[in-house]
C-alpha cells in the first residue's frame, strides 16, 4: 500500500513543511500537546478547593522551631494561632505556653481494682483536647481482659455490654506514659518531639513532618495521627488552648496525650481524671513527698506496661491489697485526722 | 500506519482527560460518619449526691430522723422491706444490723465503737470502724475522689466522701453503662474473627479448629 502523503506530489507547501514537519505531524503533535495539557490540567483540578486556609503563610513557613523561639516569635505564634481559631472557628480562644513548674515531675496513677471500664475518661479527653471527631481521634484507650490475665493481644477495645464492669472481665485504659526513656522522641527525625522538664512529651505541630515514626516506636499505641483534617464543631471547641497541647492541629501531623499541660501546669487536674466516677484516676508532683501519688509508689503495688521494653513510664497502675498491711494500724492520731485538719 | 498511531494517542490521551474531568468515581472517603458521644460521657457529676445531713423526706415534708423516731422504735435487725423507709433495702454483706451504725438513743448521728456520737456529715469515720484499710488510702488520697487542683497551694480541692460514690445500704459501685467505643481509623469496627465468642486465657489451642480437624 502507497503511503498517502506522498501520492499528492502538485500540493503546495503546508505551514511549517519547510522546517521538515509535515501538516498531519503538525496537527498530531498539537493534539497530543493539548492532551497533556489537559490532563495536567485535570490532574490539578484538585488545587480548585484549596482555600487560603489550607495553605501555611508565610509566617507560619519561616516560624522557628519551638525550642528556638524568643519569647517575642512565641508572642507572635499565639497570635497567629489565636487568629486562625477566629478565622475557622469563630471563637476567641485563649492560646497561652505554660511553661513547666519548678521542682514538678507529674506521676499518672490508675487504680485498676477500681476501674470500672465506663469510656468516660476518652470521652473527656477528646472535648477537652480538641481531638478530630470525625475520623474520631482518641488518645485513651479501655482494654477489657479476662480476669486472671494480661492478655493485650487478645484484650478487646470495642466492648459494648449494657453496663460495666462485666463480672468475668477487667479494664485496663491505655494512653501516652510519658516514658522517661521514650523511644518515639529517640526516632523523630526532625526532632519535633520531646521531653519537657516535668516529664512530659510534647510535640511542636507545626514542626512535625508527619512521618508517624514515633507512631510506629510507641510500644503503647499512644500516639496520633492526622490523616485528615481535623473536623471539630464549633460549638464544641474547647478555647482554652496551649500550644504545646490542645489548640487546633493541621492535617498530616502527629497528636498524642500532653497530660492535659494547659491544665496541670496551672495546678489543675487532667480531664480524664475531673469525670472519672470512680475516682480510679490519680495525678500529681512525684517529688511532693505529701502528694497521692507519692503515697501510691511508696504503699501501693504497682506495675508499669511492658516494663521489659525498658521504657520507664512515668503512668502507674496499682491495685488494692486486701488483708495486708495490718502492721500499720489506724491509731487515734490517724483516725479523724481530716475532721480536725478541716477545723484548724 | 504510523500516521493512524499518532492519531489515537491524543485521542485516548483527550478521552482520559475528560473522564478525569468528569470524576466519574468521586473518592470515597475510609472516614465513618462521626458518632456523637453522649452529654453524660463528658459530665463530672459524682454518682451520688447524698444529703450529708439527718433528714427524711416524705409527702413533701422535710423532716429530722428524730421527730418521728424520738417515739417510733426501729427494729434491731432486719431482713424484710421496711414499712416507712420502702428505698432502704440493706444489702451490706454480713452488716445485717441498723444499730451496728445508727445510733440506737440519737438517729441523727451514726454511732461509733464506743457507742458515742458520728455527726452525720462525717459518714467517713463511721466507715473506717471496719473499712480501716480504704480509709487509711482515702486519707492517704490514693481511694477516692479528687476533684479540682492536684496542687493545693494554687486552688480548692474537693474531695468526696465514702457515701459520695458508695451506697450505705447497698455498697458495691453500681454498673454504668459505658460510653461508646472507637470509631477511629485505626482501631474501627471489631473484626468478627478476632474477637469471637469467649476465650479461656489458660487454653493456648482454639478447641473449634481442634474439633473440625477431627
Amino acid at each position: 500500500m502507497a503511503d498517502p502523503d506522498t501520492s499528492f506530489q502538485g500540493n503546495p507547501p503546508g505551514p511549517g513543511e519547510g522546517d521538515g514537519l509535515t501538516r498531519r505531524e503538525f496537527l498530531g503533535k498539537a493534539a497530543a500537546a493539548a492532551a497533556g495539557l489537559s490532563a495536567l490540567a485535570a490532574a490539578m483540578s484538585p488545587l480548585r478547593h484549596l482555600s487560603d486556609d489550607a495553605l501555611p503563610s508565610v509566617e507560619e513557613f519561616l516560624q522557628k522551631h519551638y525550642k528556638e523561639m524568643t519569647p517575642e516569635d512565641k508572642e507572635r505564634a499565639l497570635n497567629r494561632i489565636r487568629e486562625q481559631v477566629r478565622q475557622r472557628y469563630g471563637v476567641e480562644a485563649n492560646v497561652t505556653d505554660p511553661p513547666p513548674l519548678d521542682g514538678v515531675e507529674f506521676v499518672y496513677g490508675l487504680n485498676i481494682s477500681r476501674c470500672i471500664g465506663c469510656r468516660k475518661c476518652v470521652h473527656a479527653c477528646v472535648a477537652e483536647n480538641n481531638q478530630s471527631r470525625a475520623p474520631e481521634i482518641q488518645y485513651i484507650r479501655v482494654l477489657e481482659m479476662e480476669k486472671g490475665s494480661i492478655d493485650l493481644e487478645t484484650a478487646n477495645h470495642h466492648y459494648d455490654p449494657p453496663q460495666v464492669p462485666r463480672p468475668d472481665k477487667w479494664y485496663m485504659p491505655v494512653q501516652c506514659h510519658q516514658c522517661a526513656n521514650p523511644p518515639c522522641v529517640k526516632v523523630c527525625p526532625v526532632e519535633a518531639t520531646w521531653q519537657e522538664p516535668d516529664g512530659i512529651t510534647v510535640i511542636d505541630y507545626d514542626w512535625c513532618i508527619g512521618c508517624r515514626y514515633c507512631e510506629a516506636a510507641c510500644p503503647y499505641f499512644a500516639r496520633r495521627f492526622n490523616f485528615t483534617t481535623p473536623q471539630i464543631p464549633k460549638e464544641e471547641l474547647n478555647p482554652n488552648m496551649a500550644y504545646l497541647s490542645n489548640r487546633p492541629r493541621p492535617k498530616g501531623v502527629m497528636e498524642k496525650c500532653t497530660f492535659c499541660l494547659h491544665r496541670t501546669r496551672v495546678g489543675r487536674l487532667p480531664a480524664c481524671l475531673e469525670v472519672c466516677p470512680t475516682g480510679s484516676r490519680k495525678f500529681g508532683n512525684v517529688l511532693d513527698p505529701n502528694s497521692e501519688v507519692h503515697y501510691i509508689l511508696k504503699h501501693k503495688r504497682v506495675f508499669v506496661l511492658k516494663a521489659d521494653v525498658g521504657t520507664l513510664p512515668r503512668f502507674f497502675y496499682y491495685f488494692d491489697e486486701r488483708g495486708s498491711r495490718y502492721h500499720e494500724p489506724i491509731t487515734p492520731e490517724t483516725k479523724g485526722r481530716e475532721v480536725r485538719e478541716a477545723g484548724a | 500506519m504510523k500516521a493512524q498511531f499518532n492519531f489515537w494517542v491524543p485521542m485516548a490521551l483527550l478521552a482520559w482527560a475528560g473522564v478525569l474531568w468528569l470524576d466519574p468515581a468521586p473518592f470515597v472517603s475510609p472516614v465513618p460518619p462521626r458518632v456523637a458521644a453522649p452529654a453524660w460521657a463528658t459530665d463530672p457529676t459524682p454518682v451520688r449526691q447524698p444529703k450529708l445531713r439527718p433528714e427524711y423526706r416524705v409527702a413533701g415534708y422535710t423532716y429530722q430522723c428524730m421527730d418521728c423516731h424520738r417515739i417510733i422504735p426501729s427494729p434491731a435487725e432486719t431482713f424484710r422491706k421496711l414499712t416507712q423507709h420502702p428505698e432502704i433495702q440493706l444489702n451490706h454483706g454480713i452488716n445485717t444490723r441498723c444499730f451496728n451504725c445508727h445510733h440506737p438513743r440519737n438517729r441523727n448521728a451514726f454511732v461509733d465503737d464506743f457507742g458515742a456520737e458520728i455527726p452525720w456529715n462525717q459518714p467517713q469515720l463511721l466507715c473506717a470502724k471496719c473499712h480501716g484499710p480504704v480509709y487509711r488510702d482515702w486519707q492517704a488520697g490514693s481511694h477516692g475522689r479528687i476533684n479540682g487542683y492536684w496542687d493545693p497551694a494554687r486552688g480548692p480541692q474537693t474531695k468526696l466522701r465514702c457515701i459520695q460514690c458508695h451506697d450505705p445500704h447497698h455498697p458495691p459501685f453500681q454498673p454504668l453503662p459505658p460510653a461508646p467505643g472507637p470509631h477511629t481509623l485505626r482501631m474501627g469496627a471489631p473484626s468478627p474473627a478476632q474477637h469471637a465468642g469467649p476465650r479461656d486465657p489458660l487454653r493456648i489451642f482454639d478447641r473449634t479448629r481442634e474439633s473440625s480437624s477431627h
